[in-house]
């Protein structure tokens, strides 16, 4: 048998089923809806990497005690990746005969490679690096030393200096956080002639480098196999760790969106598949009995959906397309200069999640067309087994889980969202069994409600496979509608207007009360004196860290570097334990350590391991008791490892503190500077101001990803209300022919959404409560609170909104006269 | 004493436009009367237009052109509701493909017009109904699991439920074999016989058109002449 001409013929009347037409438009939702959030979420996550790379002036950076070979610049050179040298170093400089301690920063055009240079030149604003002879001064330097810009001349060793303009931000300069003296920049190329960079001097060089992404990765790869002793390689993923935080947290958000999304389409095309094989069975039986069998009549529906599928796929990516540029042309503003073009990755991952999709939400309804017996021509009646309503979206969940590990590439989430699902899944079929149980007394009665009622309890498949459909639905919305904004404004509060912007370091212990006290007079909003000490970790549990013995550069920085022990015996807010357990006050009294956990993930520490620091000669040593989990984006006092306070008893320390300054107060930092020389004041608002950008285009963007949502959502419960279409319409026919009317018929499918809404929106505002609460928890690490609205939202507006698409979708059917339904038979 | 009329037509017609724009007359100036307690049958090949006929008597479909009065009311000025008040309770329907509801079940189906005029004592008065029909057995059987001419028994049933002054038949044994049709056709007559229904039933059949009081004959959506 020719099945490929009966496949065309077959097209001209599919096209015209309603069933097929709401898949296809389930699936161009779905595809359009992912590619758009693929491509913007892409261009958004590469906007937020470039922003985070600003704050390092550079992609990628190599630092290191020694002047950066030519041999690099070649490399860079051939590999079409931009670079510019720095090197920094603390020096004297002298100005109206007054000799001032200065960080001294000489760079070469073109710094910085990314982010901006503000300088307050006599000119006007400028953003470019000090040409030769020429010096920008750090506010707090001119103050010192009483400069005129544009006049006074300094003096850096042999050379001699105008002071040109006011440094008011420089990208890179929260890279060291620690940066006592103020800062001079100069041009790179007079450092030679200051004659001050002799061989043991305290200098820094870094190589800067950026450009594209491809062309760095081979560019580190070759570094790192040359880089000598000593030197470090640092990109965004190792650079600041509260900024890192934050993006990580901004991906999530979207990825979690647009995963919402993708599910909800997804539901949408299962229900739609449902439709279009209940109206395609009639069909297939009449080609079984002229011959066909049942695998070619499947092939001949595959066929079908194979080409929906690239239909959709092709349409949707490029509605996709235009939906992330209109996106862009939204949020143009906020995404400041300009947004990264979309790499085509997208339209692959869109034609890829198409026939996924298909595969996983409509192949296994749509196999119930190859059983269709032949004797369903005489008997229409007869049912076609298809595979259990469990097993359909279990196959779907399964699929759908592929697809998140594939596409977000974040096994905790996929899984989290897996067992979210199949547990959703097992609570609505257990909750649909219970209601079809209870409703069963009702068949017995007649009135409008019990009528509608009765009819969920009349068709029990259809019954559980709306109440997932529309419960589904509802979560998903709940979640985003509400949980989203409650993270977000947890998260956002998680930086109160009054975080700390300026660091006190270096606190002698002969001076804290008389800081204490200064602060409390003014009534300085502040964290109180945190004890700290310089240490290096030598040991765990007797194995001495070395950084040859780590594989991961990471690893090795962090073996290498210097700590800031803290010492306390309470944890800060914004910690929350992972393993073990923060000491109380009894366990205080005895040596023991905390270890942030993503430090101890690097190093393989673990909770028992004993660890040895050298602090100035002297070797400490304790047992970890605990793991801790740190908001490095809260810019409260935070150390990577914190002791109990009796460890510092023997142990030279200073104290450091954070406090809030606005605009009146910041006289301060100068009066702070005079009467406590020791103690250094670092203004970290500039970082302060990044995080809190990234955080509001992070929410922004989850904003519109929600858009998308929105329309998945209403296709969904659009497909769940026509998945009963058929029977509906026919039903209503034969009741109005027996002399129902319009009001009693509205009345029982009022009753029947209207319940299917509420037990629909209850279970909804229970799984999003649950999952809010999971998700606030275990992916954003913030405190769980989930809004009380969940619940009168979830079961006000899912009673409301079900009712309302049942009604509407019957209020047509009314209109129709009885015998074109009874016709059509 | 004059008769009192059940169902009367005047000038009825019934125009569709096809899918290429042109338009079919199915039925042209149809003008009939049926009074209380008459059983008649409308006569006519396949595609005559009877079924169109019947829907429109019955208030299921609207004229293009002409009036229909049903129970002495005018079908014209009400709008679906109203026809729908006015069938309820009073108006039975058996169908060719039968139209029961597939997941009620054979009680269920039989009770619906009852508890659709709010009548008291509906499943009673179904159960009754059914073993009257011989299905005092299958109650809560649902439609697939019956049988076609078990299944034409449960629309007896509903059918006569809340004794109608009225019942359309459409070709009630179209689908079925020809004893089950035989037995169909005597159980409706004798049910009509016990509740004094106007009987209105359309068939192409003439032997069972001639055991009717009267035959109208339908060609080409036109009632022939004299009959």
């Amino acid at each position: 048998m020719n099945t490929g001409w009966l496949t065309l013929a077959h097209w001209r009347s599919a096209l015209r089923d309603p069933g097929l037409r709401l898949l296809l438009a389930a699936l161009l939702v779905a595809v359009a809806a992912l590619t758009s959030v693929a491509f913007f979420a892409e261009r958004v996550e590469r906007a937020l990497q470039l922003q985070g790379a600003a704050l390092m002036a550079a992609d990628l950076v190599v630092e290191q005690g020694e002047a950066i070979p030519a041999e690099w610049l070649e490399k860079a050179d051939a590999l079409g990746v931009r670079h510019a040298r720095t090197v920094t170093f603390p020096s004297v400089i002298i100005a109206n005969e007054r000799p001032l301690l200065v960080q001294v920063k000489a760079v070469e055009e073109p710094y910085p490679l990314r982010g901006r240079l503000q300088v307050q030149t006599p000119g006007g604003a400028a953003a470019r690096p000090p040409a030769a002879g020429e010096a920008w001064l750090e506010g707090r330097l001119r103050d010192r030393l009483g400069a005129v810009i544009g006049r006074t001349d300094l003096r850096l060793g042999e050379l001699g200096l105008r002071a040109g303009g006011v440094l008011l931000d420089e990208p890179d300069r929260g890279g060291n956080l620690f940066q006592l003296a103020p800062r001079l920049m100069i041009n790179y190329a007079d450092v030679q002639r200051s004659g001050l960079l002799g061989p043991a001097s305290r200098v820094k060089y870094r190589l800067l480098l950026a450009g594209d992404a491809d062309q760095v990765v081979a560019l580190r790869a070759w570094l790192s196999e040359r880089l000598p002793q000593g030197s470090e390689l640092a990109d965004l993923e190792n650079a600041r760790p509260e900024l890192r935080t934050a993006i990580e947290r901004a991906r999530r958000f979207l990825s979690l969106a647009a995963l919402c999304a993708s599910l909800l389409a997804g539901v949408a095309i299962l229900l739609a598949t449902r439709r279009y094989v209940d109206r395609a069975l009639d069909g297939a039986a009449v080609l079984r009995t002229l011959g066909m069998s049942g695998g070619a009549v499947m092939r001949w529906h595959l066929g079908q959906l194979l080409a929906v599928v690239i239909a959709a796929t092709a349409v949707g990516s490029l509605l996709g397309l235009l939906g992330q540029q209109a996106l862009v042309a939204v949020l143009g503003d906020w995404f400041g200069e300009s947004l990264p073009l979309p790499g085509p990755r997208p339209v692959l991952v869109g034609l890829l999640f198409g026939l996924s999709m298909a595969v996983g939400f409509a192949l296994p309804t749509l196999l119930r067309i190859g059983r269709v017996p032949p004797l369903r021509v005489l008997r229409r009646e007869l049912e076609v087994q298809g595979l259990s309503g469990w097993l359909v979206w279990l196959l779907a969940a399964g699929a759908f889980v592929a697809l998140m590990m594939w596409q977000v590439q974040d096994a905790r989430l996929a899984l989290g969202m897996a067992l979210a699902l199949v547990a959703a899944l097992a609570l609505f079929m257990l909750a649909g069994r219970l209601l079809l149980f209870l409703l069963a007394p009702l068949r017995r009665t007649g009135g409008a409600a019990a009528l509608g009622l009765a009819a969920l309890a009349r068709y029990p498949q259809l019954t559980l496979l709306q109440l997932a459909g529309f419960g589904l639905g509802i979560t998903l919305l709940l979640l985003l509608a509400v949980v989203r904004v409650d993270i977000i404004e947890t998260w956002q509060g998680s930086l109160p207007p009054q975080a700390p912007n300026h660091f006190l370091i270096n606190i002698q212990p002969d001076e804290r009360s008389a800081l204490t006290a200064l602060l409390a007079q003014r009534q300085i909003p502040n964290s109180g004196l945190h004890a700290t000490t310089r240490a290096r970790l030598i040991a765990i549990s007797g194995r001495r860290v070395e950084p040859e013995s780590y594989t991961d550069t990471r690893a090795r920085r962090l073996a290498a570097r210097e700590y800031s022990l803290g010492f306390s015996d309470t944890m800060q807010p914004d910690n929350r334990v992972h393993a073990g357990r923060w000491w109380d006050s009894e366990a205080a009294r005895r040596p023991a350590f905390s270890v942030e956990e993503g430090l101890a993930n690097s190093l393989g520490i673990r909770v028992g391991d004993t660890l040895s620091f050298d602090v100035a000669g002297q070797t400490v040593s304790a047992p970890v008791t605990s793991l801790r989990g740190v908001s490095w984006d809260s810019f409260n006092v935070n150390f990577f490892v914190v002791g109990t306070p009796v460890l510092a008893e023997t142990l030279p320390v200073a104290y450091l503190s954070s406090l809030y300054l606005d605009q009146a107060s910041e006289s301060l930092t100068l009066e702070l500077t005079e009467r406590f020389p020791a103690v250094s004041v670092l203004d970290v608002r500039p970082i302060l101001a990044q995080v809190r950008e990234i955080m509001e285009r992070g929410a922004l963007a989850v904003e519109m990803v929600f858009l998308f949502t929105l329309i998945a959502a209403a296709l969904v419960t659009l497909a769940a209300a026509q998945v009963s279409r058929d029977e509906r319409a026919r039903e209503v026919a034969v009741m109005r022919t027996l002399g129902a009317s319009r009001r009693r018929l509205l009345g029982a499918v009022l009753a029947e959404f209207g319940l299917l809404g509420l037990i629909g929106g209850l279970l909804a505002a229970l799984l999003a409560s649950v999952s809010g609460y999971l998700i606030a928890v275990e992916l954003f690490d913030l405190p769980g609170q989930v809004s009380a609205a969940i619940w009168w939202l979830g079961i006000g507006a899912g009673t409301a909104v079900v009712a309302l698409v049942g009604w509407l979708a019957t209020r047509r059917l009314l209109g129709v006269p009885p015998m074109q339904v009874l016709n059509s038979e | 004493m004059e008769a009192t009329i059940r169902i009367a037509a005047t000038q009825l017609g019934k125009r569709v436009r096809m899918s290429d724009g042109r338009t079919l007359d199915i039925l042209t100036a149809i003008d009939m009367q049926v009074n209380a307690g008459e059983v008649v049958a409308i006569l006519g090949p396949s595609g005559s237009g009877k079924s169109t006929l019947l829907g429109l008597l019955a208030g299921l479909d609207q004229p293009s052109t002409g009036q229909v009065a049903l129970l002495g009311q005018d079908l014209s000025t009400m709008d679906e509701d109203a026809r729908a008040a006015l069938r309820a309770g009073r108006v039975g329907f058996v169908f060719q493909s039968f139209q029961l509801l597939p997941g009620m079940t054979a009680l269920e189906n039989v009770a619906l017009p009852l508890q659709i005029g709010r009548q008291r004592g509906a499943r009673v008065q179904a159960e009754r109904l059914l073993q009257e029909v011989g299905l005092g057995e299958r109650l809560s059987h649902l439609p697939r699991q019956l049988s076609g001419g078990e299944q034409q028994r449960v629309a007896l049933a509903r059918a006569f439920a809340g004794d109608p002054a009225v019942l359309f038949a459409d070709e009630p044994t179209g689908n079925l074999d020809a004893a089950s049709g035989q037995r169909i056709i005597e159980l409706l007559f004798d049910l009509r016989d016990r509740a004094g229904s106007t009987l209105l039933l359309v068939t192409h059949d003439q032997q069972l058109a001639m055991r009717c009081d009267r035959v109208l004959q339908i060609e080409a959506g036109r009632l022939q002449a004299g009959s």
